[in-house]
């Protein structure tokens, strides 16, 4: 016999099924009481097993607490109050404690056999062992050798018991269904902390006959993904945590970053834009061509009626790229490649047509060409180090997607209009290379925190917010699986947290689970989500009927905040340190004497067109290269020059001299 | 389910409900007709209690009855050295008749209730015990199946007294004869219970009730009767006037109890809750224990043990002036099981 009031051994039953006909048990609820001390609390998984068999079989019943209750014989507070004579503290001394009830509400996980579904019957209550959370959450399905698609998300604890919870590949990163989506208070409930360890635990785990992977997070705040690839600090706990659930307690080992440049161009707009972590950081910078394609993501609908839509359509298909001429309002050809020329161009065709007292130019009116030159030259100041007027492109490498890569974009520090640039002009390329299957892996995860501000439930429809539902109405056909997160899921639009297969719940405030959306929670449960503790989720998934709460290891990867001191951000520098540390990432031997030389030589615009396209080819001999680029600007040196190989010294940046030794 | 079958030996499944019994016997016994919901109500037919006494004590502490103080009315919850409970419990239901005489379906259980770490438990040594069983005056039923007449659970309630006298036809006699014999079968569950306690056990037993009709439990210092009725009160003559002005935490001077066919105690009464503004027997109980030479100090601990029972209340329990929340407890137990 047990301890009356002690542990209850696993093998032990730990409560009973009762019912009442006030309080019956149904086929997806049941009810059972335990003894005081029993492990049981909101979440626990328990396993009923029957007492008379159905078709021959025993039933055995999962279920996981949803409900407590916990009450005594006395029916008034008024009785106890008059029997410690109005002082609670003689009630420590009784030499008797009320009886007293620990009355449990399970929903029904699942019941086996499955058909005919009964209500739950009577029947002893045990705490589930590992083999019974497996068939209790379905995952027995996709956990068989051979045929494994489990992906670990977690740890459930209950009592003696410690069992992995494993995600299904096919319903969390498609086909079958796919998408994530956390949610949770700012600062408690580790949202960041979560994917992050997700996405160690997917690259891990991921079923080699689904192919590649690679994930691109995009970092909209603070330095939160800005340490991927620097190992972050574990406790004993987590290590073994990371041992039971078969992943390597390390950072990421192919990360790469881009950011584009700041405003002044020197150096890169990004929290990690310490020396010693600038080896993997690519400058992120578009031309005109790259940014009019998505003139509706900068332009708001004040900005493009039909007549401004027209006329930036005849720029985009006329004039970019291509020489204009033989117009009789414009005084000369333009070959329109940068804004720069861009500006011109309007430059000279308002001068024309003024010259010509003209109102309009092939039907467009010139006040609508006013308002797109306005709206367009626009842009470049306001997304300043991302689009340049010379029309230098540095992109991410579609095409060449490594697989279990990381390829975060920081965009924390950046307008909000650059952040809509970037995530809209980017999550297109990816579509459209998926859907060419050219992207170089097979499968991508595109991670966006702040959902509440890029597609939110109401306000007006945005560019951005109709791609984020795209990705989550199509993305699973294509391989493209959004993991999203945001504090208030209930004022994110309802068809991208309806389309995410899996939903992870961190510590959650209370106002929000007041909302509508967690009415089918428990009220327990809602409490429970009000005080997780970080490093706790509730997990929502297809195959679990109810939802399940789990605990998973601190990510292996360096902190925000603690890059942030160990690496602390560059300060303002100057053009010759800019020149310097970019460079430097080339080619070791570039000497700070040699920048100084170059930066009194030539001017800062010229310098830093070197470097942008010094970066994006990558020369051999990173000196040579950089010298190439600004040889036309020295006037002295081309008569000099005019008999050599390199006497195409001036010719402009996207070209190589003849007989450039990098040439190929 | 029909309980329908019988073999030679007897029946094959006695009834665990009083709706059982009513199917049982009335597919025994066709000509008598269900009887729905008839509980025993005190007074409906009379009742089995003795008529109200006020009896002289034999005081044996000094030479008057007083009133004595054992605890500080203010601070009277202190230790108990009760390590466990006893109370058992009588449910009678008619549940069928025959020309106007009465089948009773009775049932009485008893139990130990064990105090660990402040909570109660039943006691593992032995077992509570339920038993159910028809009380019928076998004289005034005809043809009454041999299986029913042979068989131990079925008890005639229409047997000779002492006197030789058989009660009368009348169903208010025949129920109290069957109340009688009901409260016999409670009592005797009790009395197996208390005298186990006593031989197996080293720690106090706090009984519902008197010890006196058991010779070991009357003379066993591990037992404890505690009676919240007074039909007979030892108060007569001046006895009287100092037992209803006793004050909370008083209990009188011991005096001696030997009831006819029963067995000697020592015994005192103890005002356990104050009766200002309350009736005089509120908040009284009488104590009886085994006789023992320091008689003085043993009252004063077990009255203190008594009164350190006081909390938790026991409602909401009628009783509850008077019972410890141990008796609730072990009543609602055997409520469960019964």
């Amino acid at each position: 016999m047990s301890e009356p009031f002690g542990r209850v051994a696993a093998s032990e039953p730990l409560g009973r099924v009762v019912a009442t006909e006030r309080r019956p048990n149904t086929p997806h609820e049941f009810h059972f009481w335990t003894a005081i001390s029993s492990p049981v609390g909101i979440g626990t998984i328990v396993r009923v097993d029957g007492a008379n068999p159905v078709d021959g079989q025993i039933p055995r019943i999962y279920g996981v607490v949803v409900e407590g209750f916990s009450y005594t014989d006395l029916q008034s507070p008024m009785h106890d109050v008059i029997g410690h004579d109005g002082s609670p503290a003689s009630a420590g001394f009784s030499a008797t404690e009320r009886a007293e009830i620990r009355l449990y509400t399970a929903a029904v996980l699942r019941q086996i056999p499955e058909e005919p579904l009964q209500p739950v019957p009577m029947g002893e209550v045990f705490l589930s062992g590992e083999e019974d959370v497996a068939v209790a959450l379905r995952m027995d399905g996709y956990l068989k050798e051979g045929a494994r698609t489990g992906i670990p998300i977690g740890v459930y604890r209950a009592g003696a018991t410690d069992s992995v919870i494993y995600l299904d590949a096919d319903f969390l990163l498609g086909p079958e269904a796919a998408h994530l989506n956390i949610s949770g208070m700012s600062g408690l409930a580790t949202k960041t902390s979560a994917v992050e360890w997700l996405l160690a635990s997917v690259f891990a785990h991921f079923p080699e006959s689904k192919g590649s992977i690679a994930a691109v997070c995009f970092n909209v705040k603070g330095p939160d993904l800005c340490y991927l690839d620097q190992p972050g600090h574990l406790e004993e706990s987590d290590r073994a945590l990371y041992e039971k659930m078969g992943v390597k307690p390390g950072p990421f080992e192919n990360v790469r970053y881009f950011a584009p440049y700041n405003a002044k161009g020197f150096g890169l707009n990004t929290l990690r834009s310490n020396e010693a972590l600038l080896d993997n950081i690519t400058p992120l910078t578009w031309g005109l061509r790259e940014v009019l394609q998505y003139a509706e993501v900068l332009l708001n609908k004040d900005d493009i009626d039909a007549k401004a839509d027209a006329l930036i359509d005849f720029i985009r298909e006329r004039v970019v790229d291509r020489q204009f001429d033989k117009d009789p309002y414009l005084s000369r050809e333009h070959t329109v490649q940068s804004f720069g020329d861009l500006e011109e161009w309007f430059r000279d065709l308002l001068r024309g047509l003024e010259g010509k007292n003209s109102e309009s130019w092939r039907t467009h009116h010139i006040a609508t060409i006013r308002k797109v030159r306005n709206r367009l030259s626009n842009i470049s100041t306001r997304c300043a180090g991302l689009v340049t007027d010379s029309g230098a492109v540095s992109d991410l490498p579609f095409g060449s997607f490594d697989d279990r890569a990381v390829y975060v974009v920081d965009v924390a520090t950046l307008e909000e209009d650059a952040q809509d640039l970037i995530f809209a002009r980017i999550v297109t390329k990816l579509r459209e290379h998926l859907e060419r299957r050219d992207l170089g892996v097979k499968n991508l995860i595109v991670f966006v925190d702040e959902l509440n501000k890029y597609a939110p439930g109401d306000g007006q429809d945005t560019y951005v917010r109709k791609m984020l539902l795209d990705i989550a109405e199509r993305g699973r056909y294509l391989g493209l699986v959004l993991f999203s997160a945001q504090q208030f899921r209930s004022q994110v639009h309802r068809r991208v947290v309806g389309n995410s297969g899996t939903a992870l719940f961190g510590r959650m405030d209370a106002d929000e689970l007041a909302t509508p959306g967690y009415s089918i929670l428990s009220l327990a449960t809602r409490t429970k989500l009000a005080t997780l503790e970080k490093g706790q989720l509730m997990v929502r998934h297809p195959h679990f009927t109810q939802p399940i709460f789990v605990r998973f290891p601190r990510p292996a990867v360096m902190q925000g905040r603690d890059g942030a001191e160990r690496y602390p951000q560059s300060a303002e520098i100057s053009l010759d340190t800019a020149l310097y540390r970019a460079l430097r990432t080339l080619d070791r031997g570039v000497s700070f004497a040699w920048v100084k030389d170059m930066v009194a030589l030539y001017d800062e615009p010229e310098l830093l067109r070197a470097r942008n396209a010094t970066l994006l080819r990558k020369p051999d001999d990173v000196k040579t290269f950089f010298e190439a680029q600004l040889r036309r600007v020295i006037p002295s040196q081309s008569a000099a020059f005019n008999s050599g190989a390199a006497a195409t010294g001036a010719m402009p940046v996207r070209s190589l001299p003849l007989g450039d030794p990098y040439e190929s | 389910m029909r309980l329908t079958s019988i073999d030679g030996a007897g029946v094959d499944r006695w009834p665990g409900s009083a709706h059982e019994a009513r199917r049982f016997i009335g597919d025994r016994v066709p000509q008598c007709s269900d009887v729905e919901g008839l509980t025993h109500e005190s007074d409906r037919y009379g009742r089995a209690d003795e008529p109200p006494a006020l009896v002289e004590p034999a005081v044996t502490e000094g030479r008057v009855f007083r009133s004595i103080a054992v605890a500080d009315p203010r601070t009277v919850r202190g230790t108990s050295g009760f390590s466990a409970f006893l109370d058992g419990t009588q449910n009678i239901e008619i549940v069928s008749q025959l020309y106007g005489i009465p089948f009773v379906w009775g049932t009485v259980a008893a139990a130990v209730r064990l105090r660990v770490n402040r909570r109660l438990v039943a006691w593992p040594k032995v077992a509570p015990s339920v038993r159910r069983r028809y009380y019928i005056p076998f004289r005034y039923v005809d043809d009454l199946l041999p299986v029913l007449l042979n068989d131990a659970r079925v008890v005639d309630t229409a047997k000779a007294d002492s006197s030789g006298a058989f009660p009368s036809k009348h169903p208010a006699a025949l129920m109290e004869r069957a109340v009688q014999k009901v409260q016999e079968d409670r009592e005797l569950l009790e009395r197996e219970l208390a005298e186990a306690w006593c031989a197996m056990e080293a720690g106090v037993l706090y009984v519902d009730g008197s010890i006196t009709s058991s010779s070991t439990v009357s003379r066993s210092t591990n037992a404890v009767g505690v009676i919240k009725t007074h039909r007979r009160l030892y108060a007569g003559g001046d006895a009287f006037r100092v037992l209803v002005g006793m004050a909370r935490g008083e209990r009188t001077s011991v005096f001696s109890v030997a009831p006819r066919s029963r067995h000697p105690v020592s015994s005192w009464y103890l005002r356990v809750r104050s009766a200002a503004g309350r009736d005089a027997l509120f908040g009284l109980v009488r104590v009886e224990a085994a006789e023992c030479e320091d008689m003085t100090n043993r009252a004063d601990e077990i009255s203190r043990w008594i009164l350190a029972e006081g909390a938790p209340l026991a409602l909401p329990d009628g009783r509850w002036d008077k019972m410890a929340y141990g008796i609730r407890d072990t009543e609602e137990f055997l409520r469960a099981i019964s």
